[in-house]
């Protein structure tokens, strides 16, 4: 089978699902030719140039990302055609024989999305689920200092950021994917997720709510630690109709290590 | 002429300005509207105005007779608290003011923490104006020559490219170290690569961090210290550049505490521009914290 073939397989899974497969996408083929024949499958929250080298060492030559490659959303290489590292990435994979797909738009479009699943998950949340609002998680009252230590412990989260009154009572938590943290409102009390801008949202409104006496938090896992496990989830979604071919879930990780 | 102008003014906008704490002014009695102080910013920027821009007054009346200006990077309710306190009726903010890029309500308009933002506002006759645009706009540019200051590099800055400094040989953990001791930081501190690495030359990038600027600027420096860099643009190809055997790092700060020694530029620099009315940059604050884990 070849790339081209299984990400035809993939797409005929997700129209079974009532998927309409977009015109304007990011899902589509970002380095290597598709004619190349898949010995194994990665799946991975983003094909940084670490993973691609154990993607390679464990013969997984299809590389199905979530985030960019080419370090923007559109995977332009406009500007990048004689940097050195581009050059390297593009010379490593070539010379591996990798081809890299990025699974953005339709994975998120799956129910549940498995991005958010596999945070929930990772975090032992399934049974704060709430029927008909799959972002909204209620738990036992708790602070959001408490909150967002186990939250770090159980992601392995080392640069985890919160914003708000750490002595804050929580319970209604909003939990969103990747850059689309669901924004704060009166109605929940902390809004969880991979990334955000620091101004013109969120951020503002934690430190606007704790000033006006209605304390509300944010916490910020970092943009992989929120969507890698779901990449996890696509590793098992992908084996229950791909049995012809190895499938394994390589973690980009956390770019980030904490300084002190 | 001009400056015996300048004094006069100056002495009767003090005395108004003293008579004005309740921002009551008796009818007549000379004083500087908002208005009149942004067009003084106007006239003083050095940059062409633009016509579609996001700097303009957020909130307040613009004909207010100002009693004090503070500059913040992000007019937070508790900025605004600090800004009345301090009789500072102007504010003067580098970021959006009501919880959105746009500094649109949208579906926030009936949230109450958005209403009490405004009420307070209103009560205190606050008058908000961004200034964003055009005090990025300034060159040699404000917000990366502050940064480089209030980080004691400024001997070290690279003629030929503002954005690049070299500093004493120390290490990426010797920076970020250098960093806390300089910057008024939390928790934002986040680091991409090794800690052990040696530095010399340093690219600095307050606010947001572009790919474009990164590629240029970081083939000749051996970090860069980043406030919101991306993670799938400028962090990923740090961490790639590092991993295709080019020991670079990354240290972000976070967007906020990048941007504050810029805004206390701004602050000094409306002291040239507005004579006779009492200016301070106040202190936003890093939003974050860590837990201890």
């Amino acid at each position: 089978m070849t790339a081209r073939e299984l990400v035809a397989r993939i797409q005929e899974k997700v129209a079974a699902e009532g998927i309409a497969w977009r015109a304007e996408t990011r899902d589509t083929f970002k380095a290597g030719d598709p004619s190349t024949v898949v010995r194994g499958v990665a799946t991975t929250g983003m094909a940084t140039f670490d993973v691609l080298k154990r993607a390679a060492a464990a013969d997984a030559n299809f590389v199905v990302t979530h985030e960019p490659t080419f370090y923007n959303d559109k995977d332009l290489t406009d500007g990048l055609e004689t940097d050195p590292t581009y050059v390297a990435k593009q010379r490593y994979i070539a010379a591996n024989g990798l081809v890299i797909w990025r699974f953005h738009d339709h994975a998120h479009a799956l129910r549940p999305d498995p991005l958010i699943a596999g945070s929930v998950r990772a975090l032992g949340w399934t049974q704060y689920a709430t029927p008909g609002d799959p972002r909204l998680y209620v738990m036992p009252s708790t602070t959001l200092r408490a909150l967002a230590a186990d939250v770090a412990r159980r992601l392995n989260d080392h640069g985890l950021r919160v914003v708000g009154d750490p002595d804050m009572r929580v319970s209604r938590i909003a939990l969103g994917p990747g850059y689309g943290i669901p924004p704060l409102t009166a109605d929940i009390d902390v809004a969880i997720g991979g990334e955000a801008a620091e101004a013109g949202g969120n951020a503002e409104y934690a430190m606007d709510a704790a000033a006006a006496g209605r304390p509300r938090g944010m916490i910020v896992l970092g943009h992989l630690m929120s969507e890698d496990y779901g990449m996890q989830e696509i590793a098992d979604w992908l084996h229950t109709f791909l049995s012809d071919v190895p499938i394994r879930f390589i973690p980009a990780g956390e770019p980030f290590s904490n300084v002190q | 002429m001009a400056s015996g102008g300048a004094v006069t003014r100056r002495t009767f906008v003090v005395t108004g300005a003293a008579a004005l704490l309740s921002a009551r002014a008796p009818r007549g009695a000379r004083s500087v509207t908002a208005r009149e102080v942004v067009g003084r910013i106007q006239a003083h920027v050095g940059v062409p105005w633009r016509e579609k821009t996001v700097d303009g007054f957020k909130a307040g009346d613009p004909d207010t007779a100002v009693t004090g200006i503070a500059t913040t990077v992000m007019a937070t309710l508790d900025v605004l608290h600090q800004a009345a306190a301090a009789g500072r009726n102007l504010i003067v903010t580098h970021e959006p003011t009501f919880q959105g890029g746009a500094d649109d309500a949208g579906p926030r308009g009936s949230d109450p923490v958005y209403l009490a933002k405004q009420a307070y506002i209103n009560e205190h006759r606050l008058v908000i104006w961004r200034f964003a645009h055009h005090w990025l706009a300034r060159r040699p540019a404000e917000f990366t020559r502050a940064l480089g200051t209030a980080l004691g590099w400024a001997a070290g800055r690279d003629p030929a490219n503002e954005r690049l400094y070299t500093v004493p040989a120390t290490t990426v953990a010797g920076v970020a170290a250098h960093i806390r001791t300089h910057l008024q930081i939390r928790g934002g501190i986040r680091l991409v690569g090794r800690a052990d690495a040696p530095v010399r030359r340093i690219v600095l990038s307050p606010g947001t961090t572009d790919l474009a600027s990164t590629v240029a600027n970081l083939r000749d420096a051996d970090l860069l210290v980043s406030g919101e860099p991306r993670e799938w643009e400028v962090v990923e190809y740090v961490a790639d550049t590092a991993a295709a055997g080019t020991p670079r790092a990354l240290i972000a700060i976070g967007r906020v505490v990048s941007e504050e020694p810029g805004m206390r530029a701004c602050a000094t620099w409306l002291r040239t521009v507005v004579a006779g009315v009492p200016v301070q940059a106040i202190a936003t604050g890093d939003p974050y914290w860590r837990p201890a884990v």
